[in-house]
């Protein structure tokens, strides 16, 4: 039943625009501050930046408009697939571009021409790619709404409190850090099974270590200052003091790291596929076109276009958030690049 | 100054590139015989290590091959001989006859040939390998009967030959098996005869002594080879290190890497057959008839668990075959089943490789909506297009199957029509008349929606259960792909908890149909037996139980055709293709026999020419110098204007 | 700083033992000893022998009791066998260090010779088109997936062009060079974009410090100040990095052995998942962690030693 509420369209509908939503709303709420305002200011004078930005948003668009699903006859269907409609699906591989498969013995003419050509199920590529967006968003987004609090949280109560707080807190990461992350992550989509949901849980759950260490520190070095001894001295109580005067002044490395940690997340889905615990059956994603690409690279006629097709999306939106996180970072602390 | 220094480098870079050499195999033992001619080394791969040599516990397909250079066994499946497959000699002096005893109980009388030797081994006297004896088979059967040995092949024999269960229960109850006991169904006769005892007629006794599980093992060889510390070195355990009688010893094992084997001298079990030679090999074959085996003199089987390499290395000449798999199939082998014209040019050869063997989707009988409704059953069997399925997944190759038995076996029915064959048409009528138009509940209207359980472990297995999907969705019904991994779908398959089952299938341990219909016997429910299904009729028990005891013949046939159409009728499941295995061999090592029954091994028999191979490798790896000669100017030129710009600027 | 080690050895030892309940729980969770069986068995082991496996395995036995062995084992060092393939642990182990640290070595030595060295170079010239031309390099090399980079050489160099053998290898002596060559430049590849990105931020903002600037003000020449001044501070921050590494030395990488059949550790960790075998992926995380709280307490010892205000307290 829980299940089934979930896998509901309108649930997963109202999902993404309440993710969206929130997102937005946490970053006004952040850009408030005048460090963001600088750092704002800053970033619009930085073309790379902005252009990267530029590029994430517009793979965010796309991964939003294959999320958001409408009823349409017999079910559902996304936005996109009503972009793609007049794409029909082939018997099997053909090239880019091409008018007949691949397949030297066929002699069946397509049904419309496909600009990357399709795999091995006669899906177009190109519409795969697109599509595969959205398991990025949906295993980006899922896993940085798991780590980003919990790492971020945590840390700061290390930071803040020390003494046993700090104790227990590094005592639970150093020991999830102690395992090799590949394993644990295997360990843990073997126990939940395969889904985009149970891969968004492992990741985070390995993912906030990182995140949670930078916190701490910060937030040390932010405990030590006056404003803080001054918030004491007045009596403000300590989640006051954690939320009013420490978190606007770490917020910005929780940006940084949560666009430099959704580049890992996409990264690691790859790796999950080869695997073997990949996306589910059914869900495009670019980790299973690599995978898939690895042993086409055998066929003859190579089959390129598959795994070409999935590593520069890939690619892109690794490289934008990389370039994004470095012009964020710049921003926000120009003395040090 | 920076310019010779940049010249030098990229000469050098370049010289080192193609100074390597990309032959991944080590050099063999010998470059010639002692008589002057070269040195035959045979190339082979396997996809995965060993799990172990001990013939009575290993039992993949891998294992088998490791293995079978150095075991021989009481019986051989003729090298040559395909329609029908046939038994031979091996070990014994010949095929045994039954017997018929007067109270329905029946014994095998067995001689074992004279004069063959274990190889000389420090477990033995004196390191010499002494003469396998009668006693050894015995040996082996309590063997198999020993729970710690955890012979997986002991089950279906264990009620056959008389004394086998008793042994086992007395080693259980005592915790310990005591080798002092014989089992009461072997009667030792002399030195090299014996007869074993059976309940009842079971001419697939046969086929267990031409597998490796029967293969006489020496009793000083497990003792010896313990796992211990001896004398200061540790002695490998018998899993792991063969004392055999076959024609060649390992020499060398490192994991993941190779195994390597050396011919045994003074091999004489047995010749080159002189029989039974194809007509299209016949006069190739004359020349080997009844020569002294085996052809070559050295064996590596490299372990190679990625396809691409495996491709790769083939390619290049680095291995004597090539094994088709997904994608290299249809590089290799054209839908018509013949070599592809790329590879023909090569001068390889194509071979069928791998057991007759069979897949299926099964249903579960005792589920509450598919269990009850056969018309629903044979309306998603007739849904089934497999022939897309195989040209998409297998170029083409494999054959569609209609029934149970595969196609290289004795009862297999080639006149047979499945009624549950791919008909879209009809299997919307089906599903009409089994209560669910157009995929809806007549009653509630609501959509069927069914769980189809896939074992997916990597991305071809993804993308086949994205298929089997499809195809069923066709019919208006929705499926809930279930995935999970092969040991997880085999848990659910056993525990009854699924509705429909993707990836079962068998792949046979004899050529007999009585091990493919044993797959829907009733006493065969899981976890003893591999009926997954359920399936359970009496009639079908009744018949299955009168053919399992028949030798060949058309009153067989006719129990089989009987039980075809029980199955067709009952559709418990949906029958999808028979996996066809092509190896594509290298002009130098041409396949010399030509018998399905390939995982029991032929190495002994065949042949390759070192000196074509020499030459076409060379031909096949000529490395360009202009690439690395680039990349080094590049890096160079790179070094260059970073040092120059830095100059200028700062 | 005697008692200062003790005490973080100490500490390790709930650390591992926390890791050894973390992965005895998921490994129980995860697998139900029949599905363990059948999957080490195969489909044909089935009803007898899979219950006499099981047994043979102390599987059937109460989880604390499995706990309590495990643990004991662990004690004396005993790894236990692989279920796949019978051997003992410790010799799989030993036997599979060495080729994963002829690729990741190198590889490594590699990556952080060029990385340091790209580093300085592009502070020498920051903030110029080079320097960010240099720095969107970097961060292109590691936006590839690690996968993509080996099945291109692969294809490439391997198939096409036959400079090195496209799988397997050698030992010291038989060539084992070219077996290792292309692994070796793939895993410095990986390595560079990363390392080179992150050297480069550590030695900006030893250039922003104030010593620098007095070196500066003083006249000393700017190459002088990278050279010494920036570098050799620069160094300590980028040694305690490199140490944190080490672990991942050790047990290889999972996806360049795998696909190039290195014998190593990362291959044995794949073909470990890929065939259930339980044993060899406790010990791995066992091991894995051993170094990891290693590699930890080296760091701290390191920093102690590089900076004599922080005292090992």
């Amino acid at each position: 039943m829980f299940s089934a509420f979930f896998n509901h369209w309108l649930t997963q509908d109202v999902l993404v625009v309440a993710g969206f939503a929130l997102v937005f709303f946490l970053l006004r709420a952040g850009a408030k501050n005048d460090r963001w305002e600088r750092a704002w200011t800053r970033m619009k004078r930085d073309r790379t930046g902005l252009i990267a930005l530029a590029v994430v948003l517009l793979y965010l668009f796309i991964g939003a408009i294959e999320a958001f699903q409408i009823p349409s006859a017999g079910g559902t269907r996304s936005v996109l697939d009503l972009f793609v409609a007049h794409i029909q699906p082939e018997k099997s591989y053909s090239a880019p571009l091409a008018d007949g498969l691949l397949d030297p013995t066929s002699h069946e003419r397509l049904h419309s021409r496909h600009l990357l050509g399709t795999d091995v199920l006669g899906k177009d590529v190109f519409v795969q790619m697109l599509k595969a967006c959205r398991t990025a968003l949906i295993i980006g987004g899922m896993t940085s709404a798991i780590y980003v609090p919990l790492g971020a949280l945590l840390g700061l109560f290390a930071g803040y409190f020390r003494r046993w707080v700090d104790d227990a807190i590094q005592y639970v990461y150093t020991t999830l850090a102690s395992i090799p992350e590949i394993l644990l992550l295997v360990a843990i989509l073997m126990v939940l099974g395969k889904g985009l949901g149970s891969m968004s849980i492992a990741l985070g759950v390995t993912g906030w270590v990182g995140l949670c260490r930078l916190i701490r520190g910060e937030t040390m070095r932010q405990s030590e200052r006056q404003y803080v001894a001054a918030a004491r001295a007045l009596g403000q109580s300590h989640w006051k003091i954690i939320i009013r005067h420490l978190m606007p002044n770490v917020m910005h490395l929780v940006l940084i790291s949560a666009v430099l940690g959704f580049s890992n997340i996409v990264l690691a889905e790859a790796i999950l596929s080869y695997l073997g615990v990949g996306a589910p059956v059914g869900t495009a994603s670019w980790g299973v076109m690599i995978d898939a690409g690895r042993t086409e690279l055998g066929r003859d006629p190579l089959v390129w276009w598959n795994i070409g097709a999935a590593t520069f999306a890939l690619f892109g939106l690794v490289l934008s958030l990389n370039i994004l996180g470095d012009a964020l970072r710049s921003a926000f602390d120009p003395k040090r690049s | 100054m920076f310019r010779p220094a940049a010249i030098t480098f990229s000469l050098l870079i370049a010289a080192l590139i193609c100074g390597c050499d990309n032959d991944p195999n080590p050099a063999p033992y010998h470059k010639t015989r002692p008589d002057g001619s070269p040195w035959r080394v045979r190339y082979m791969r396997e996809p995965s290590d060993p799990k172990s040599f001990d013939p009575q516990f290993a039992y993949t397909v891998p294992d088998l091959q490791f293995m079978e250079p150095v075991y021989d066994r009481l019986l051989e499946y003729h090298p040559m001989k395909s329609d029908p497959i046939e038994l031979m000699a091996g070990m014994l002096e010949e095929v045994p006859k039954k017997e018929v005893q007067p109270d329905g109980k029946v014994n095998y009388l067995c001689r074992l040939k004279h004069d063959i030797h274990f190889h000389d081994d420090p477990c033995f006297p004196g390191g010499k390998g002494r003469e396998v004896v009668a006693t050894d088979v015995h040996y082996v059967l309590q063997r198999m009967a020993d729970p710690k040995v955890e012979s997986p092949y002991f089950a279906p024999l264990e009620q056959k030959i008389i004394g086998l269960h008793e042994a086992r229960e007395k080693g259980v109850k005592a915790g310990k098996f005591d080798y002092a006991t014989p089992v009461s169904g072997f009667e030792r006769i002399d030195s090299h005869t014996f007869r074993i005892h059976l309940n009842g007629p079971y001419p697939q006794l046969l086929y267990w002594m031409a597998m490796h599980t029967m293969s006489p093992v020496a009793r000083e060889a497990v003792e010896y080879y313990d796992g211990e510390v001896h004398d200061g070195k540790v002695r490998p355990k018998f899993r792991f290190y063969m004392v055999g009688q076959g024609p060649f010893r390992m020499r060398d094992y490192t994991p993941r890497r190779a195994v390597r084997y050396e011919r045994v001298e003074g091999y004489h079990t047995s010749v080159f057959p002189t029989d039974g030679f194809p007509p299209e090999k016949a006069e190739w074959l004359k020349q080997f008839a009844g020569k002294p085996l085996p052809l070559f003199d050295e064996l590596h089987i490299l372990i190679v668990q990625e396809t691409i390499p495996n491709f790769v290395l083939g390619r290049q000449g680095y291995l004597d075959s090539i094994t088709a798999d997904k994608d290299s199939t249809a590089a290799l082998v054209t839908a018509d089943q013949q070599l592809t014209p790329k590879y023909q040019a090569r001068g390889m050869g194509l071979e069928k490789a791998g057991l007759p063997n069979t897949f299926y989707i099964s249903f579960n009988m005792q589920d509450p909506v598919v269990g009850k409704n056969s018309k629903l059953r044979q309306a998603l069997s007739c849904a089934c297009d497999m022939r897309a399925y195989v040209d998409i997944f297998y170029n083409g190759v494999s054959p569609v199957s209609n029934q149970l038995v595969p196609r290289e076996l004795y009862g297999y029915d080639p006149k047979y029509v499945n009624p549950n064959g791919y008909d879209l048409e009809k299997a919307k009528r089906l599903l009409a008349e089994a209560g669910y138009p157009g995929g809806r509940d007549a009653k509630t209207g609501e959509q069927l929606v069914l769980t189809l359980e896939e074992p997916v472990e990597s991305t071809e297995y993804r993308q086949r259960a994205e298929y089997e999907q499809r195809m069923f969705e066709a019919l208006g019904i929705k499926i809930k792909v279930n995935e999970n991994t092969f040991a997880r779908v085999i848990e659910r398959l056993e525990q009854g908890n699924f509705q429909l089952g993707a990836g079962t299938g068998w792949a046979l341990d004899y050529p007999d149909p009585e091990n493919f219909f044993m797959l829907f016997y009733s006493k065969n429910f899981p976890r003893e037996g591999a009926n997954y299904c359920r399936y359970s009729r009496p009639e079908f028990d009744r018949a299955y139980e009168a053919m399992a005891q028949m030798d060949n013949g058309p009153e067989r046939l006719a129990l089989i055709a009987k039980m075809n159409a029980m199955l067709a009728e009952d559709c418990p499941a949906i029958w999808e293709f028979d996996k066809a295995f092509y190896i594509a061999t290298q002009p130098w090592a041409r396949w010399t026999h030509n018998s399905p029954m390939i995982e029991y091994g032929y190495n002994k028999y065949h042949q390759v020419d070192p000196t074509e191979r020499e030459k076409l490798r060379a031909d096949w790896n000529r490395k360009p110098v202009w690439p690395p000669m680039a990349l080094g100017g590049l890096l160079v030129a790179g070094l260059l204007y970073a040092v120059r710009w830095s100059r200028r600027h700062v | 700083m005697f008692s200062y080690l003790v005490r973080r050895l100490l500490y390790a030892v709930p650390i591992l033992f926390g890791v050894v309940l973390i992965a005895f729980f998921l490994d129980h969770v995860m697998m139900s000893p029949e599905a363990k069986a059948a999957r080490v068995l195969g489909p044909k082991g089935t009803g007898e022998v899979r219950r006499e496996w099981i047994h043979n395995r102390g599987l059937d036995q109460p989880l604390p009791r499995q706990l309590v062995s495990y643990v004991k084992n662990l004690g004396t060092l005993q790894l236990g066998t692989s279920w796949v393939t019978g051997r003992d642990l410790r010799e799989v182990f030993l036997k599979g260090v060495g080729p994963s640290l002829s690729i990741t070595v190198p590889g490594f030595v590699a990556a952080f010779f060029a990385s340091v060295g790209l580093a300085l170079f592009q502070v020498f010239v920051r903030n110029s088109p080079l320097d960010r031309g240099l720095t969107l390099l970097s961060v292109a090399l590691m936006s590839v997936p690690a996968m993509v980079y080996v099945i291109l050489t692969q294809a490439f160099l391997a198939l096409g062009l036959c400079y090195f053998p496209a799988y397997g290898f050698g030992d010291v002596g038989s060539g084992m060079l070219r077996f290792i060559a292309l692994p070796i430049v793939i895993f410095m590849l990986i390595n560079l974009g990363h390392d080179a990105r992150l050297y480069r931020a550590i030695f900006l903002e030893e250039m922003g410090q104030d010593y620098i600037r007095t070196a500066q003000a003083k006249g000393l020449s700017n190459a002088r100040v990278l050279g010494v001044h920036v570098f050799k501070n620069g160094l300590i921050a980028i040694i305690t990095l490199v140490v944190a590494e080490l672990p991942r030395l050790v047990l290889g990488s999972l996806l360049i052995e795998s696909l190039f059949g290195i014998p190593g550790l990362g291959n044995v960790l794949v073909q470990a998942i890929q065939t259930g075998d339980q044993p060899v992926i406790m010990a791995s995380v066992v091991l894995g962690s051993v170094l990891y709280l290693g590699a930890f307490i080296l760091t701290d010892i390191l920093y102690a030693l590089a900076d004599p205000r922080i005292r090992l307290s």
